[in-house]
């Protein structure tokens, strides 16, 4: 996997750490591969923190899964902290292997403060979030990863990435973040990109966003109604009702970033999220706003 | 189907149940639910998903995630934690208002006899600091404690004095009826940042038959002005006291409330203690009250819905209980009880009591209550036989007619009421006007929050900050 070079200008500076991943989700877009990359990426990844411009405003550690590192995370992250103090760390992870509050309290020192991790949560019962994540026993390690890292006060975005498996409990899993995980920062209702699985295996997994908006709209009324922070990424403006514009953001990273022809027509097009240019097909419904 | 039961409770509300978790999350399902779930034969698979994710039904003997249901729980109790932060003073039985419900059995403006010596306040200081609470309120009560301002002036700057080691966030609340608030009051309050709590009990015409003086609403009104002029208004909240003629007046009074610029009202039942034991038939008042209750929170929804900001209290306290995950701090809604867990009195005797309606019992030569003397150690005091004895009645999980109760999570355990009116610390549940009252105006708001979500939510939502 070849990495793009850190750019002061991008929203979007990742440091890729492994393909290997625990999880195996059924709609990864980027299926994992069981090969010994660590050592290598963690040796081009101290190259690339050396060079980087030292007023980058924030670095991702994403793969795979970046706590397959093990310790190597931390000294990576010892690295990031030493050569840009002033950059916040986002850590992409599936939190299981939080669910040992040491390795969650390691990367409390180690962040000093400026790390957040942000982890998915695709159900909140157990086995349906099993089975999105391929993988039996990840549900309890992930929730149990994520009150560790609360424990430690480290900042938790929670994603929901958005699929036909776990849509018609969107409202259900708001109301379980409400109670149970109240302590995270923000959630985001992510949009699928649809590359990878959820490309390849589309009839089991893909949904058309006009499918689930109400499911979602309930979901981020609910959690703001609690005032808890809610946002919603990859989801066009066109396809939210107008109240739910507020919550929706320009979440697409700039270099697969994209728009259609209907969009040029629209007056919203400067605030909207547009397009995955990665995936294979538009969302339907897509209309502009005159 | 094979799962394990997880402990919870249930009833039926209108043409529903409820189904109340031990850490009180709610489910509104349809009738029939409850025993679905004992017989293992749930149907909706939505549903069944929702009972494990939500620990009201296990799918291992031992939920795997029972550490996070069992930190759920600690939060819910959390108010152990903090251990007692209310502690109230009781300056004196002096009073220079005649209401007709007085709890206190005040006495009048010139006797002598009926106030707290300056060595009593000393050791009732000491004694507040022997909480561990990070966070101690020291509310001055009466009678008309502004009746006694050097009292007051010297309790607040013993305890800043002492403050200065231990460091803790100290809270001063006066509650008065703002017919004394002279300079030298005022100026203690805006000197150490003294909260006003006063009582208004509605319009003019109810206020002073209430008070049995013809010029008091007047002067309340004026005190009312001249302290938020002094302090802010944000400084000056009001309640009221539904005496039995106010519950005639349920929109009359919130509308009193509105136009004196207050954005919150407290619908409060009279208690049984003092001079209001002589008053009323109290089933009928309980009746009543209920009756009361609605008429004047729907008023109060009606406000809301014009835009006006108007919150009713005690409508608050339920909703965080029944729609947060987070404890809710309210002495009068809790188990462990609120007695010396959350508040302590110092009365005027020099003695320590158990509540605000221990010591209104005492006035009638009950004594029950009564901790001991102030200048006994805190240990001896807090610590003894009689203290232990109410511990094994002040859980509402374990007394009966409250342990089954689907309300249960969001009610509490009242021995002091239970004594006081049914003459038995433990209390019978089902004649228990206290039982009565809240199940009735919880499940009240129960009612609202499932079956006039979208109504009423948006209001709610802005309650529950």
């Amino acid at each position: 996997m070849k990495q793009r070079p850190l750019d002061i200008n991008s929203n979007d500076n990742t440091l890729f750490t492994t393909e290997q991943c625990n999880n195996h989700c059924i709609m990864c877009c980027q299926p994992p591969r069981k090969i010994d990359d660590i050592d290598y990426y963690y040796q081009q990844n101290i190259k690339r923190v050396m060079l980087a411009p030292k007023d980058l405003p924030h670095i991702a550690l994403t793969g795979g899964e970046p706590t397959l590192m093990g310790d190597k995370l931390f000294s990576l992250i010892r690295l990031i902290r030493e050569q840009l103090p002033n950059t916040d760390i986002h850590i992409l992870s599936n939190g299981r292997k939080f669910a040992d509050p040491e390795y969650a309290k390691q990367l409390k020192l180690a962040g000093e403060g400026k790390v957040m991790v942000g982890v998915p949560l695709h159900s909140d019962y157990e086995k349906d979030h099993d089975i999105i994540a391929g993988s039996k026993g990840a549900y309890n390690e992930t929730i149990l990863g994520l009150y560790n890292l609360a424990i430690q006060g480290i900042a938790i975005e929670l994603r929901i990435v958005m699929n036909k498996l776990n849509y018609m409990r969107f409202p259900q899993m708001a109301s379980f973040i409400h109670k149970n995980l109240s302590f995270v920062n923000w959630t985001a209702f992510m949009g699928m990109e649809r590359v990878g699985f959820a490309d390849s295996k589309s009839e089991h997994i893909w949904i058309e966003p006009i499918e689930y908006i109400d499911y979602l709209c309930k979901a981020v009324q609910l959690l703001d109604d609690f005032r808890h922070e809610v946002v919603i990424f990859n989801i066009p403006l066109c396809l939210l009702p107008t109240k739910y514009h507020a919550f929706a953001e320009r979440s697409i990273s700039d270099w697969k970033n994209k728009y259609t022809d209907c969009c040029e027509q629209c007056r919203l097009k400067e605030q909207c999220c547009g397009f995955f240019a990665t995936s294979t097909q538009l969302y339907t419904g897509i209309k502009p706003f005159n | 189907m094979k799962y394990y039961l997880l402990p919870f409770k249930f009833t039926r509300l209108g043409d529903h149940e409820i189904l109340v978790n031990e850490v009180g999350d709610l489910l509104y399902v349809p009738i029939g639910t409850a025993e679905q779930i004992v017989n293992r034969t749930i149907e909706d698979q939505e549903l069944y998903k929702t009972l494990v994710a939500n620990f009201f039904i296990s799918e291992t003997r031992i939920p795997a995630l029972l550490d996070v249901y069992a930190e759920r729980l600690a939060e819910k109790k959390r108010f152990l934690d903090d251990y007692t932060a209310l502690h109230i003073f009781v300056l004196t039985l002096r009073c220079n208002q005649l209401c007709v419900y007085c709890q206190a059995s005040s006495q009048d403006e010139c006797v002598s006899h009926a106030t707290m010596s300056m060595e009593s306040m000393r050791l009732a200081v000491q004694h507040m600091f022997k909480s561990r609470s990070k966070y101690l309120t020291m509310e001055f009560q009466g009678g008309e404690p502004s009746l006694e301002p050097a009292l007051i002036r010297y309790g607040i700057e013993l305890a800043e004095q002492i403050n200065e080691t231990e460091k803790r966030h100290l809270t001063y609340v006066l509650c008065t009826n703002s017919i004394n608030l002279t300079d030298e009051v005022l100026g203690i309050c805006t000197q150490y940042n003294v909260l006003i709590s006063t009582s208004l009990d509605g319009p003019s015409f109810l206020h002073n038959t209430n008070r049995g003086k013809q010029d008091s609403y007047e002067r309340v009104v004026k005190g009312i002005a001249k302290a938020r002029e002094v302090l802010g208004a944000d400084r000056v909240s009001a309640l009221m006291t539904a005496s039995e003629l106010s519950l005639n007046y349920p929109t009359e009074i919130v509308d009193e409330y509105h136009k004196l610029g207050f954005t919150s009202i407290f619908l409060r039942a009279l208690n049984p203690y003092g001079k209001a034991t002589d008053n009323a038939d109290w089933e009928a008042y309980t009746d009543r009250f209920i009756e009361f209750y609605k008429q004047a929170f729907e008023h109060i929804i009606e406000l809301n819905k014009q835009g006006h900001v108007m919150i009713e209290e005690y409508a608050a306290i339920i909703l965080r209980k029944l729609l947060t995950p987070w404890c809710t701090g309210f002495v009068d809604l809790q188990s462990p009880a609120g007695i010396v867990n959350s508040v302590l009195i110092y009365n005027y005797d020099g003695y320590m009591y158990a509540s605000d309606e221990s010591r209104m019992l005492a006035e009638e030569h009950d004594y029950t209550f009564q901790i001991g003397k102030l200048s006994e150690p805190y240990e001896n005091l807090v610590y003894s036989h009689k203290v232990k004895e109410w511990a094994k009645v002040w859980n509402n999980e374990t007394i009966a007619g409250c342990s089954d109760c689907a309300l249960q999570a969001y009610c509490g355990a009242d021995p002091v009421r239970n004594h006081t009116t049914q003459n038995d610390l433990y209390g019978f549940r089902p004649t228990s006007l206290f039982c009565k009252k809240n199940k009735a105006i919880i499940e009240y708001i129960i009612s609202c929050v499932v079956d006039r979500n979208e109504e009423l939510m948006p209001i709610f939502r802005n309650w529950i900050r």
